[in-house]
């Protein structure tokens, strides 16, 4: 809307009118084509919203554990099916674009906002790296981690009411190869959100709950060592002070002037 | 003091104490000087004449026996050395110097300017590089070490043997200073602002004396005077090219650096700073692979501080000043702590190879000591996405975990100093941090001073960026949540700058190279007075640390200003007499054997009046340098040959240039015996108007005259223009004001 609706909205909610924005935007139909929408955007942007809700209410079911990639590329790809229809230069029937009348008409630009948070999720949880371009279908890499942690997991459920030890023993393996697997991902930059937060619940779990982590055993030996090596400065340094002949400085008494008074010391000066 | 007419000493042998009585002539033909005390108004002895040995009127007392033998004191911190010669800054404006300004033209001078230009750029240019080559071989070597140690650590974590990797680490690190030690203890290197002024000295020379090649440029400029300018151009490109702060490199090189200043030398030296920070920048970023980004100015890069988070407020500054306090009481403990291992140093660990071995202990023990608290630390950080740390070292901590005091340990000082500068808070747990500092703050004491070439400034700047950090850290648990103003990394800037200023206590410099290497004005209030408090409590206990290691190397070294309560010494007080004096047609046996006389290592000769044969002083007429006769005896130009070298072309200047600035010695140049009845004259190349000064002028006044021309020898005349002593730098240094007024230091030989 131009900045002339605008205005006018703002005269008519000045001059009491209701607060009823039906009516406001029906009584604005009164006026002139050019304000008004055509229906077909009204309609995209209508689909757009429900196609937002859907996607919104995947993301925040999958929260915690985070699963956001896996649960919601679908919508994803629908919502950004949809913007890509509102945002083409096409002209659609009735020969109007919808671009700029909802893409750009206020200041506050709405739409775009939303879009834009939309993607900033997806490029921050870097699900680019877990979905396929064509945003169907997993890579065959994720599928590949997935039953990497499945194996682990299974693992640990087995051995769980077993004997700690036991458990760190069996499973190693297991959760070593998925632990390579993990960094060799990580090098290639192939991580997605999902991936990891499962990866560091696995670790977590690994190393704090089931305690499975490498313990300090080598103490003595370590100390031993230190200690040795702490001597051997105090061994140098005093077989130097008794060994080594201390260096002494020989002063040299140039000739000096005998001055007109008596030749007294600088301190007998003063004294 | 007793009245001794004319005693022998024989004190160019080191081992015998002066042997009295010992009257026998030397070799036919050849005389020793002897030297006397001078009675009040006596004569000086005069060279050519055999003097009998008189001891009738010899009354000894006790403190003149004494004297007589050389007394030999352990090495303390109260003597001068005589090994250190002056430069000699006054031009000799002798009959081939005149000559030499007629012959030159007004071009010829415009290019002499134009050449210094050049030379200073040239000077930016290579100490810009040898930083750039320094920095790079520094990382990868740092890299390679750090690499090696965290690949045996990890294997060995798992299937056992940490002490393996101990040992690893004590041997690599021992070997790496080794190298660097040798080079040190044998020959003699220096850090960034030595090597500066290192490649200044030989670039303006024109030529490489240890390469044996002459390029045949620049000839003018081989003198005392040429070279010191460019030595402090170099020492400036040297800090601009450390720190990348060209205003601050300028500003040492003035506060510490140069004893002489003038307005075209400031700006020439802005130039060289530049261009040695430009080139460094440059070449840093083709090695990175970033050509033209230009985003490294110095070899220590402390980070940007942005604006945003830069802001202090007024309430902060009392907090700042007590921080100053602190670092200049911890700068002093650093001091005295290094001043007595010094002097343990000085007076036990004097041969090469203890000073290596005693350097690769240091660095066995660094690593182990380093070793066992990583080993021992059981705090683990999450890595952060950024990857931030280099090497991460897991050890013992969770998956996914890195212990954190491997980190502050793995990396080159400057990175951590960068980490603790702009870590976000709760980066670092205050246990670790202060186990760290604790450690580092004796481990730094320690080396310093070793037969390695490593400087303090790095060092204590990660000992003051980590308590002040703490600091940071403590602030901000003990005022109520949500205070974002204690920003642990502000305080670490200013603990930095605190135990840095309490070490060295410089202050202008300083203070301008970290505004400019944190590349922040905002700062400039706070550690200005952060570092003025702590030069004022550190100096309430002991001098800067660069003073007292000039103290102790016994260096003759001339304040500012002479010391305040001493008009009442008189020149006649502080000059050496009887002076060895040359007559104007002296014979060249007995220059030959004065410049032979190995015991007293003069310089300048006094040239005189020929004298009559009583010991009477006589009129002072010119003075020459050891240097310049050892050029004519070279090219034996004596008064018998004039008339046969008619056709060989006449001495110049440029002779005298060719061989500074090592002349050679004496013994290498070879007289017959008919050559040494010839006889030479000085006048033509001897300084006709030396610097003299009456005798009863106070010792502030020669002082300043001295300092203030850059001499090497003052005349002291009486009031008919008679020689009657000699002031060089050894006579002015002796006198400094100490804790308890007024004190002399004395000569020792080193």
């Amino acid at each position: 809307m131009s900045r002339y609706g605008m205005f006018l909205v703002a005269l008519l909610v000045k001059l009491g009118a209701p607060a009823d924005s039906s009516l406001a935007l029906n009584s604005l139909s009164a006026f002139p084509e050019d304000l008004e929408i055509s229906d077909y955007c009204v309609d995209l942007l209508r689909v757009f919203g429900q196609r937002y809700v859907a996607y919104v209410n995947c993301l925040v079911s999958s929260a915690r554990p985070v699963k956001v990639c896996h649960n919601c590329f679908s919508s994803y790809g629908s919502i950004v099916e949809i913007y890509a229809n509102i945002s083409s230069d096409q002209v659609g029937p009735g020969n109007v674009s919808c671009r700029d009348s909802l893409l750009r008409s206020d200041r506050l630009m709405l739409v775009y906002l939303l879009q834009s948070n939309l993607k900033g999720i997806w490029s921050e949880s870097d699900c680019q790296n877990c979905v396929n371009k064509g945003l169907h279908s997993l890579t065959n890499d994720t599928l590949y981690f997935m039953t990497a942690l499945n194996q682990s997991l299974s693992c640990f459920q087995k051995y769980q009411q077993a004997n700690q030890s036991e458990l760190c023993n069996e499973c190693k393996n297991t959760y070593k190869s998925l632990n390579d697997l993990y960094s060799g991902m990580e090098k290639n930059n192939t991580l997605c959100i999902d991936i990891e937060d499962a990866m560091n619940v696995t670790r977590r779990l690994w190393s704090k709950n089931f305690n499975c982590s490498f313990p300090r055993e080598e103490t003595v030996p370590v100390i031993a060592v230190s200690s040795f090596m702490l001597f051997l400065p105090i061994i140098f340094y005093l077989s130097s002070f008794l060994h080594s002949e201390q260096k002494k400085r020989k002063l040299i008494h140039p000739k000096r002037a005998k001055s007109n008074t008596s030749l007294m010391n600088i301190q007998d000066k003063f004294s | 003091m007793a009245n001794i007419t004319k005693k022998v000493s024989w004190s160019s042998r080191h081992d015998e104490p002066g042997a009295t009585g010992e009257g026998t002539p030397l070799l036919n033909g050849s005389e020793q000087p002897r030297y006397s005390r001078q009675l009040s108004g006596g004569g000086i002895f005069q060279i050519g004449r055999l003097s009998t040995v008189d001891l009738d009127e010899e009354v000894a007392s006790d403190q003149d026996h004494l004297r007589s033998r050389p007394k030999e004191i352990p090495h303390n911190e109260k003597l001068l050395s005589l090994k250190f010669e002056s430069l000699d800054y006054d031009n000799s404006e002798n009959q081939l110097f005149l000559e030499e300004e007629r012959r030159m033209s007004y071009i010829g001078f415009r290019c002499l300017e134009i050449s210094r230009w050049v030379v200073c750029g040239l000077i930016g240019f290579l100490t810009g590089l040898i930083a750039c080559f320094i920095d790079i071989v520094v990382e990868q070597l740092a890299g390679m070490k750090y690499q090696v140690v965290k690949q045996n650590i990890e294997k060995f974590t798992e299937v056992g043997g940490l002490s393996i990797s101990l040992i690893l680490w004590a041997v690599l690190n021992s070997a790496f200073v080794m190298v660097g030690s040798i080079i040190v203890a044998c020959f003699e290197e220096g850090p960034m602002i030595h090597s500066g002024a290192v490649v200044a000295a030989g670039v303006s020379q024109g030529r490489s004396t240890s390469l044996k090649r002459d390029f045949k440029i620049f000839e003018y400029f081989r003198r005392d005077t040429e070279k010191r300018d460019f030595v402090s151009a170099g020492a400036a490109a040297g800090v601009s090219a450390a720190f990348g702060a060209p205003v601050g490199g300028v500003l040492f090189s003035l506060e510490e650096g140069a004893s002489f200043w003038n307005q075209m030398l400031t700006w020439r030296i802005f130039f060289a700073s530049m261009i040695s920070t430009f080139t460094l920048n440059f070449f840093l970023s083709i090695y990175n692979d970033k050509p033209g980004d230009l985003s490294s100015p110095g070899l220590i890069n402390f980070g940007r501080f942005e604006s945003d988070s830069v802001e202090y407020n007024l309430y902060e500054i009392p907090l700042f000043i007590a921080m100053g306090a602190i670092g200049g009481l911890l700068g002093a403990l650093f001091n005295v702590l290094n001043y007595w291992l010094t002097i343990f140093r000085i007076r036990y660990i004097h041969r090469p190879c203890l000073q290596v071995m005693e350097a690769m202990l240091v660095a066995a023990v660094t690593a182990t000591v380093s070793f066992a608290m990583i080993y021992f630390s059981n705090d683990c950080q999450p890595l952060g996405p950024d990857h931030s740390e280099e090497y991460p070292l897991q050890l013992f901590c969770a998956d996914g975990e890195y212990n954190s005091m491997a980190t502050a340990f793995f990396n080159t000082p400057e990175r951590s100093v960068r980490s603790l500068f702009h870590n976000q808070p709760g980066t670092y747990n205050p246990l670790t941090l202060g186990m760290f500092t604790l450690t580092y703050f004796f481990l730094a004491c320690w080396t310093y001073g070793l037969a390695v070439s490593a400087g303090v400034f790095i060092p204590s700047l990660l000992i003051g960026a980590a308590w002040g950090r703490l600091f940071g850290i403590l602030l901000a648990s003990i005022t109520s949540s949500g205070s974002i103003w204690a920003d642990p990394g502000k305080y670490a800037l200013i603990g930095a700058a605190a135990q840095l200023g309490g070490i060295v206590r410089m202050t202008l410099s300083l203070t301008v190279i970290m505004v400019e290497a944190t590349g922040n004005v905002t700062y400039g209030l706070p550690i200005m007075l952060v570092l003025m408090t702590a030069k004022i409590v550190g100096d309430y206990f002991v001098e800067g640390l660069y003073d007292i290691h000039i103290k102790l190397q016994s260096v003759p070294f001339l304040h500012w200003e002479p010391p305040a309560t001493s008009h009442w010494l008189t020149a006649r007080e502080v000059m050496s007499s009887p002076v060895t004096c040359f007559n104007r047609i002296e014979k060249v046996g007995t220059i030959v054997d004065v410049l032979s006389y190995t015991s007293t290592n003069h310089n300048g000769f006094p040239v005189v009046m020929h004298h009559a044969a009583s010991d009477e002083p006589a009129k002072l007429c010119g003075l020459i340098l050891r240097s310049q006769l050892i050029v004519l005896l070279k090219h034996k130009v004596f008064v018998e040959l004039a008339r046969s070298r008619l056709t060989q072309r006449k001495l110049q200047l440029k002779d005298f240039r060719d061989a500074y600035p090592r002349f050679p010695p004496i013994q290498s140049i070879h007289v017959s015996q008919d050559e040494r009845e010839c006889m030479m004259d000085l006048t033509e190349f001897m300084n006709p108007t030396p610097y003299t000064v009456p005798q009863e002028t106070s010792l502030p006044r020669v002082f300043k005259l001295f300092r203030a021309l850059g001499l090497r020898h003052l005349v002291v005349v009486d009031d008919a223009n008679r020689v009657v002593g000699l002031v060089t730098r050894k006579d002015l240094a002796r006198y400094h004001l100490g804790k308890h007024g007024l004190e002399e230091l004395q000569l020792a030989q080193t």
